[in-house]
């Protein structure tokens, strides 16, 4: 078999095996998060994180991907994401808040790997989300 | 419950299938450019052309190519590729603060694009977009006296 084709047959097991490492985690966490959407907790999320939301133009229940993306990554957001119905505007907002501040203690551990406080960076993370998502969701706000 | 159990049944059952078949369909083909872009050293000879963007940043030459490896394939690439460049040719502390920030910021920009344009996002908002403001915060971070007092000392591992 030449290179080429070694290359896209190695590619392609990678991409399986990644999807089912993946999926073992995304799965159950879709699961619960469906079975929360339908609980009294959800009403009680919303009513909650509705003030805090609301700076970044989006509804009450945008609060549970962007925490779900706080703590798995983003395959687990995206999955917790269509679970709600989003506008486009509402989605790129959640993607770009989810995008600087996803699986936090994860990257927090490859950080310290390379020599970088994982607390100093977690903080920094969040910080830059909540700034990066207040702009999107206000540019958002006056384009929608 | 505000809903059946039979209907958040299946809706776990169907949402979990669509998910599963949406992550295969963005991994396989996400996992072949990838391989393709390390067989053909496609990062090395990109990291070449943008020797010019180290001095905007305040980086030294040899530290943009680990850092276009983390912003276009990952965070894991990202670190593993800078943890062997400072093997060959130590790269400077204020470098990997840098890196961090860029890097932990904007990442992964082919399989993130992908998965949330799938989902539905704006593309151009949730690459370019990350791009610019990772560079703004890294060119402005690399300006400031705590890292300027890093520059020349050099990590050792």
């Amino acid at each position: 078999m030449n290179l080429f084709a070694a290359t896209i047959r190695d590619g392609a097991i990678k991409g399986v095996k990644t999807a089912a490492m993946l999926l073992k985690i995304v799965l159950p966490i879709y699961a619960a998060v469906v079975i929360i959407k339908y609980s009294p907790i959800m009403p009680f999320l919303q009513d909650l994180f509705f003030p805090a939301m609301k700076f970044f133009h989006l509804p009450g229940n945008g609060i549970v991907p962007l925490i779900t993306g706080f703590f798995t990554d983003e395959y687990t957001t995206i999955a917790v994401m269509s679970t709600f119905d989003f506008t486009t505007a509402e989605i790129t907002t959640i993607a770009m808040f989810v995008l600087v501040a996803h699986s936090i203690p994860v990257e927090s551990a490859i950080a310290q790997k390379i020599g970088m406080s994982a607390a100093k960076f977690a903080v920094f993370r969040i910080l830059s989300a909540i700034a990066v998502g207040l702009l999107v969701g206000w540019i958002g706000g006056m384009l929608g | 419950m505000s809903a059946p159990f039979d209907v958040i049944f299946r809706e776990i059952v169907s949402g979990g299938m669509s998910t599963a078949l949406n992550m295969l369909k963005i991994l396989i083909p996400l996992m072949i450019i990838v391989e393709i872009l390390m067989v053909y050293n496609v990062m090395e000879k990109v990291a070449d052309k943008l020797q010019f963007l180290a001095g905007a940043l305040g980086m030294q030459k040899q530290s943009i190519f680990p850092l276009l490896v983390g912003v276009v394939m990952g965070v894991t690439y990202g670190a593993g590729t800078l943890i062997e460049i400072n093997r060959k040719m130590p790269i400077p502390k204020k470098d990997y603060a840098l890196i961090g920030i860029f890097m932990f910021i904007c990442h992964g920009i082919i399989e993130t694009g992908f998965i949330f344009a799938v989902a539905g996002a704006e593309i151009f908002t949730i690459t370019v977009g990350r791009l610019v403001i990772a560079f703004l915060v890294t060119a402005a971070a690399a300006r400031l006296p705590v890292f300027r007092k890093m520059s020349e000392k050099t990590e050792e591992n």
